[in-house]
């Protein structure tokens, strides 16, 4: 793990990502009697991310994003989107944002296509060609006469993703938007968010699977009991700084050699057998020059990853709740 | 999903959904379109009415009717003014209780609150409209109601004598009485409506809401009854007095003093009587059934908007 990645617990990550800000929260706190649900939370969400918000259960997720969606009124703090403050403004800038709540919410008693008809009739505008496309979008057209109450919970997910993409969007709040999905949906799903990403729409997504977060988003924020832990790239969070993947012959050999190194202590091999070490002066080329001398020739060296899970369990000290 | 089609709508369908933002009528289009497609509302309407036209079914068999009718038509056609619109009375009550509890209870209960909130939909916008919406179907409810009652009135008269001169001695006091008595319906509607309301507002769920709005009646009846027991074994009259604040008697007994007693009412009335020790209970006047009716739907109505308004949305 690098001293990036190791911060003090609440203290973020912030990296730099450039375009505009269309989701930011400022000192977002919401209190349930004494309980501390959100504290002090803020986010800088950019046009065209998508953009990972994770954290274990009970961290704050769903609360955070109620707020935004303007479900739960802020103890302090505020929420904005494409730079109008959610609280004051709702009527303007809540249509302009498609989301998706824990499991979806459907009239059961109405068939997929007059679900989407109800909530069209409350926004207006919402043309029958757009809820024949998002149907299809969603791969529910065979099916959209039917009563929501015989969809399978997959079938109930991508209906609710239909809803949130009715009315074209600029920003998607999807929460768990894989849950009761398929590997086939699952991977239809990670399509369906870079087609939306590459339109410009910025995504939003809160999940627990952490390869899938992992594939799609540009940036995550991980929160553990209420707090901001850590926001960064996905390349920043899963890249080892200074550490090198090496794959050669004789690896336990070279392990050794590279332990008595004063810049190889921490030099260690992985589950798969590759060697993961630091080189010295932090460069690729000196790390192989070193092997190769001492009769080592390495197959491969490159800039050593770990995975998503790996760091948000470091972070969030084992997804138990408790700040690492 | 699709992997060919694009997410965004063509240029000319995306500037009018850039441009589209929830609306009140837009919102009661969206109420009256989940109404109809629900198979309760119209099992409800059917069974409301088959029991409009009961009472006239059964006076159209009682023995006797063709010379009620003929010896004094206007005292018969009061009767069945008072019976059916009772009937109305009623049975529309118990139709609003559960159609509110189901337009505002449902919401809660399937979460799809949520998804109209995070739209942009005011809590109070959603509410209000919800309410017109419930509030034009009570009315259009009451139109086809009174034009049954005297379609059927029409039809008991016509059958029972072969003829309509009954109708001729009408005056316009039955009329004024027949409007008044329409009146203290709406009025009735209306506290139905905030009561329904408040309770699936309280509880959140529709399971919650209409079992509190479908129990309150029966229990603002039955604790007539008991004031009454309660009066019998203390002599005291707080406890008649007591029935003078109940909902439920004061809405079933309006119409009485509005019209002077010329029309009867169904069901339990505000506990009175006058014996040689003098008056016991609280003689109610029609000013006194409207206020208690109004206190009671300001409050219903009061309890609705603030933890509408105030509450954060868990569902």
């Amino acid at each position: 793990m690098t001293e990036k990645l190791m911060t003090a617990p609440g203290v973020a990550n912030t990296s730099s990502p450039s375009g505009e800000v269309v989701l930011r929260t400022h000192n977002l706190s919401k209190h349930y009697g004494n309980r501390l649900a959100v504290n002090n939370l803020n986010l800088e969400v950019r046009r065209g991310e998508i953009f990972g918000f994770l954290g274990p259960n009970g961290a704050g997720k769903t609360t955070t994003i109620r707020m935004a969606l303007g479900l739960i009124a802020p103890t302090s703090g505020s929420v904005e989107i494409l730079g109008l403050d959610v609280a004051t403004q709702r009527a303007n800038v809540l249509p302009r944002v498609g989301a998706l709540v824990e499991t979806p919410a459907l009239y059961l008693y109405l068939s997929g296509r007059d679900n989407l008809r109800a909530v069209a009739s409350v926004l207006g505008g919402v043309p029958k060609a757009r809820i024949d496309a998002v149907l299809e979008l969603v791969g529910l057209s065979a099916r959209q006469k039917d009563r929501v109450r015989t969809y399978s919970l997959g079938m109930k997910q991508r209906l609710g993703v239909a809803m949130a993409l009715l009315q074209d969007p600029d920003v998607l709040v999807l929460d768990e938007p894989a849950n009761g999905l398929d590997p086939a949906g699952i991977v239809e799903m990670r399509d369906l968010m870079h087609r939306l990403s590459a339109e410009g729409k910025t995504v939003f997504i809160s999940s627990h699977l952490l390869p899938e977060v992992q594939q799609i988003c540009t940036r995550v924020a991980i929160i553990n009991l209420g707090k901001l832990v850590t926001e960064a790239t996905i390349e920043e969070l899963t890249s080892r700084h200074g550490e090198f993947a090496v794959t050669l012959d004789r690896a336990e050999q070279a392990l050794a050699l590279i332990q008595a190194q004063a810049w190889g202590r921490d030099a260690h091999l992985d589950a798969d057998g590759a060697l993961i070490t630091p080189a010295p002066g932090e460069r690729g080329r000196e790390l192989n020059l070193f092997l190769v001398k001492a009769g080592f020739a390495p197959d491969t060296i490159t800039q050593a990853t770990q995975d998503l899970e790996q760091v948000f369990l470091h972070l969030t000290n084992g997804g138990s709740g408790e700040i690492k | 999903m699709s992997a060919t089609i694009t997410t965004s709508a063509p240029a000319e369908q995306a500037a009018k959904l850039h441009d589209a933002k929830p609306s009140f009528f837009g919102i009661v289009r969206g109420e009256l379109f989940k109404i109809r497609r629900q198979r309760t509302t119209w099992i409800m309407l059917v069974l409301l009415l088959g029991v409009m036209i009961l009472p006239y079914i059964i006076e159209w068999t009682a023995p006797n009717v063709q010379s009620n009718i003929q010896t004094d038509p206007l005292h018969f056609l009061y009767n069945v003014l008072s019976v059916g619109m009772s009937i109305v009375r009623v049975f529309t009550g118990i139709f609003l209780l559960v159609l509110t509890a189901r337009v505002i209870g449902l919401e809660y209960q399937l979460g799809t609150i949520r998804v109209l909130l995070s739209r942009g939909v005011g809590r109070l916008q959603l509410l209000s409209a919800k309410l017109f919406t419930v509030a034009v179907i009570a009315l259009v409810l009451l139109v086809v109601g009174i034009a049954l009652s005297y379609l059927l009135t029409v039809i008991l008269v016509a059958g029972a004598t072969g003829n309509l001169n009954a109708f001729s001695a009408l005056n316009s006091t039955f009329w004024s009485d027949a409007g008044t008595y329409i009146l203290t319906i709406l009025v009735n509607m209306g506290v139905t409506i905030l009561l329904a309301t408040a309770a699936a507002v309280v509880g959140r769920s529709l399971a919650f809401g209409l079992s509190a709005a479908l129990i309150f009646f029966p229990i603002d009846n039955i604790g007539t009854v008991i004031m009454e027991l309660a009066y019998r074994v203390t002599h005291n009259n707080f406890w008649l007095d007591l029935t003078a604040y109940f909902l439920g008697p004061n809405l079933n007994t309006m119409p009485v003093p509005l019209t002077s007693g010329r029309v009867l009412a169904i069901g339990q009335a505000p506990l009175y009587f006058a014996d040689q020790t003098g008056a016991h209970g609280i003689q109610v006047d029609g000013t006194h059934t409207l206020v208690v009716a109004l206190v009671y739907a300001i409050i219903f109505a009061a309890v609705a908007i603030v933890l509408t308004s105030r509450r954060d949305v868990l569902e």
